[in-house]
C-alpha cells in the first residue's frame, strides 16, 4: 500500500485472476468492493445495491434499450450494464448512476490494470482489507 | 441481515417457492396415463422435442420475463441447479440468513389451474403436493406448506381436500385464479370445506395468462411483461369484489382468504367504492348485512410483496391506516423470485409494533398453524 497524493493504492489480485468473465469480491474498512472485467474493461463497484441491499456481484452485465420514441428500440451500452441480482435495476458501469435516474447510483473504485496487477485507488486509507471467495452462475 | 435483536417477534414467511429441476420428479407420482400424456418417464420421447408436434407443452406465461436471470440471480444452489430446487439450500440461504420461525411453501410451476385438460391438471396437482410434501416439507422442521387444489372442478378439489388436507404440515388451500369470478356459487364446496378444515383460501398469481381458463386481465392483453405484471393487482380487486358481492363471507363467516402478490395499497379506494355502492344497492345484494369493507377487514388477508414504493414512503403507513389493515397484512419474501422483498430493507419505515403484526402474528391467525 502506497500513499499517492489524495488516493490510497491498493493491490488486488493479479491481472490474471481477473479474466474476461472473471469476478473478485473484496472487504476494505467493512465494505465490500466487487470487481469485474467486461469486453476487456475492469470495474469495481460497492457490492451492495441502493435499494433493497442485495450483493451486486451476483448481477448480470448487459446492455441495455435507450429512451426512444414509443415502440421503438434502441440497444445501446453493450455489456456496460450491471443489473442487481434481485429487482433488476440497470447500473452504468462506467458511472456507477442507474438508468432510470442519474439520482440513484452505485459507488464505483477508480481501478487499473498495472504492471500485472488490478489496483484499486480509494479515498480512505485501507486498514482492513479481506479478500473473499466468491463464485456465482454467471462467472466462469 | 435481520437478527433476533432487531425483531421482537418471530417470522413467519407465507410465500416462498420451491420449483421442479424436471417433470420427471413426479414420475413416482403420476400413474401411467399422465406419465404417457405427459411423455416423461419411460414415455420421454425426444424425438419432436424441438417441434412440439404432438407433445404435452406445460402451460407457462406467454409473458416472458425479460431480465437476463428472471429468478434472484444470487440464489442458485452450489449444483447449478434453478434457484428454488434444494430445500437445504433454501433453508439455509433463507431461513437461517432471515431467522424464519415458519417458511410456507407455494409450489412455484406446480400449477395447471387454468390448463384445458381438467383430468390431467387434477391428477398433476395431486403429483405436486405428494411431491412437494415428501420432498421439501419432510426436510426441515419449519416448511409449512399450501396444498394446491383444481379450481376448475370443485368435486376433485374437494376429494383431493379430503385426501391431504388434514395433515398438520398443511397450512391453506392454495387456489388460483380463473375465469370464473370467486364469489361464484361453483367455489361454494371448496369454501365449505376449506372453512371446516380451518383452512384458509390462499390466491397467489401464476394461472392468469397461462392456460385457456385463464382470467382475463381487464380490458384485453397486455403488450409487454411489465404491463401483464402491472395489472395482475386488477384481478385481485376484482375477485375481492366478487367474494363480497356474492355474499361468500354471509355463507362462510369464518372463511380467510389471503391474496398473496397482488398488492394492496388498491384495498383502500375499492373499499370506499364498494361502501358507497351498497348504501344506495343494498337491495340488489340484501344478504349483505354490513358495510362492504367490514367484509374485507373481517374475511380477507394481503401479502406485502412486492411492497409496493410510493415517492414517499410514510404515505403506505397512512394507506395501511386508511384501509385499517393492521391487522390484515402478511409478510412474503417471493424467494427466489425476481420482484421479491428483503426483510430488513422492505419495512424500514413501519413502526415496530405493525411489523410484528405483519411478520408473525397476522399470518399466525391467518394461516392453519
Ligand atoms: S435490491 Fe437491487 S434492485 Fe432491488
Amino acid at each position: 500500500m502506497v500513499n499517492t497524493k489524495e488516493k490510497h493504492r491498493l493491490v488486488v489480485c493479479s491481472a490474471e485472476e481477473l479474466q474476461e468473465g472473471n469476478r473478485q469480491l473484496i472487504e476494505v474498512n467493512g465494505v465490500e468492493i466487487g470487481l469485474i472485467r467486461a469486453e476487456g474493461i475492469i470495474y469495481a463497484f460497492r457490492n451492495s445495491c441502493p435499494h433493497q441491499g442485495v450483493p451486486m456481484l451476483y448481477g448480470s452485465v448487459v446492455g441495455t434499450m435507450l429512451p426512444s420514441k414509443p415502440h421503438e428500440y434502441v440497444y445501446a451500452h453493450h455489456n456496460e450494464i450491471i443489473r442487481c441480482p434481485l429487482h433488476g435495476w440497470e447500473f452504468n458501469l462506467k458511472t456507477g448512476k442507474a438508468m432510470f435516474s442519474p439520482d440513484v447510483s452505485i459507488k464505483t473504485y477508480e481501478i487499473k490494470e498495472e504492471n500485472g496487477e488490478i489496483v484499486l485507488y480509494l479515498d480512505k486509507e485501507p486498514k482492513q482489507v479481506t479478500r473473499k471467495a466468491f463464485s456465482c452462475i454467471l462467472s466462469s | 441481515m435481520v437478527t433476533p435483536s432487531t425483531r421482537t417477534s418471530g417470522l413467519i414467511d407465507c410465500d416462498i417457492h420451491p420449483v421442479l429441476s424436471d417433470f420427471n420428479e413426479l414420475v413416482p407420482y403420476l400413474d401411467e396415463s399422465i406419465q404417457q400424456y405427459m411423455n416423461i418417464g419411460k414415455f420421454a420421447k425426444g424425438a419432436l422435442a424441438k417441434q412440439n408436434s404432438g407433445s404435452f407443452k406445460f402451460p407457462s406465461s406467454p409473458y416472458a420475463n425479460p431480465l437476463p436471470v428472471p429468478l434472484r440471480a444470487d440464489a442458485f444452489p452450489p449444483n447449478g441447479d434453478i434457484p428454488g430446487s434444494d430445500p437445504a439450500f433454501l433453508a439455509q440461504d433463507l431461513l437461517d440468513r432471515c431467522n424464519t420461525t415458519y417458511g410456507i411453501l407455494n409450489i412455484g410451476h406446480g400449477t395447471m389451474a387454468a390448463f384445458h385438460n381438467v383430468e390431467v391438471a387434477a391428477k398433476y396437482t395431486s403429483a405436486a403436493n405428494d411431491w412437494l410434501y415428501d420432498k421439501w416439507v419432510k426436510s426441515d422442521p419449519r416448511y409449512r406448506m399450501t396444498m394446491e387444489v383444481t379450481p376448475l372442478d370443485p368435486a376433485m378439489a374437494v376429494k383431493e381436500i379430503e385426501r391431504i388436507g388434514k395433515r398438520p404440515e398443511i397450512v391453506g388451500i392454495n387456489l388460483h385464479c380463473v375465469n370464473i369470478p370467486l364469489g361464484k356459487r361453483h367455489y361454494w364446496p371448496i369454501y365449505e370445506i376449506a372453512e371446516a378444515y380451518n383452512l384458509p383460501i390462499v390466491l397467489h398469481p401464476d394461472s392468469e395468462g397461462t392456460g385457456e381458463y385463464a382470467a382475463t386481465a381487464g380490458v384485453g392483453p397486455a403488450s409487454t411483461y411489465m404491463e401483464w405484471h402491472t395489472s395482475l393487482g386488477l384481478i385481485g380487486q376484482r375477485n375481492v369484489i366478487s367474494l363480497v358481492c356474492d355474499g361468500v363471507f354471509e355463507q362462510f363467516p369464518n372463511l380467510k382468504v389471503n391474496f398473496i402478490e397482488y398488492g394492496f395499497s388498491w384495498v383502500a379506494p375499492t373499499m370506499w367504492r364498494m361502501d358507497k355502492n351498497w348504501k344506495a344497492l343494498r337491495h340488489e345484494v340484501p344478504w349483505l348485512k354490513m358495510l362492504p369493507s367490514e367484509y374485507i377487514r373481517r374475511n380477507i388477508r394481503f401479502g406485502t410483496q412486492p411492497i409496493e414504493e410510493p415517492a414517499r414512503p410514510k404515505d403506505l403507513i397512512e394507506i395501511i391506516q386508511m384501509i385499517g389493515a393492521e391487522h390484515m397484512l402478511l409478510f412474503c419474501s417471493d424467494y427466489p423470485h425476481w420482484d421479491g422483498d428483503e426483510i430488513d430493507r422492505a419495512f424500514l419505515h413501519f413502526p415496530q409494533d405493525l411489523k410484528d403484526k405483519i411478520f408473525y402474528h397476522n399470518p399466525l391467525e391467518s394461516f392453519r398453524f
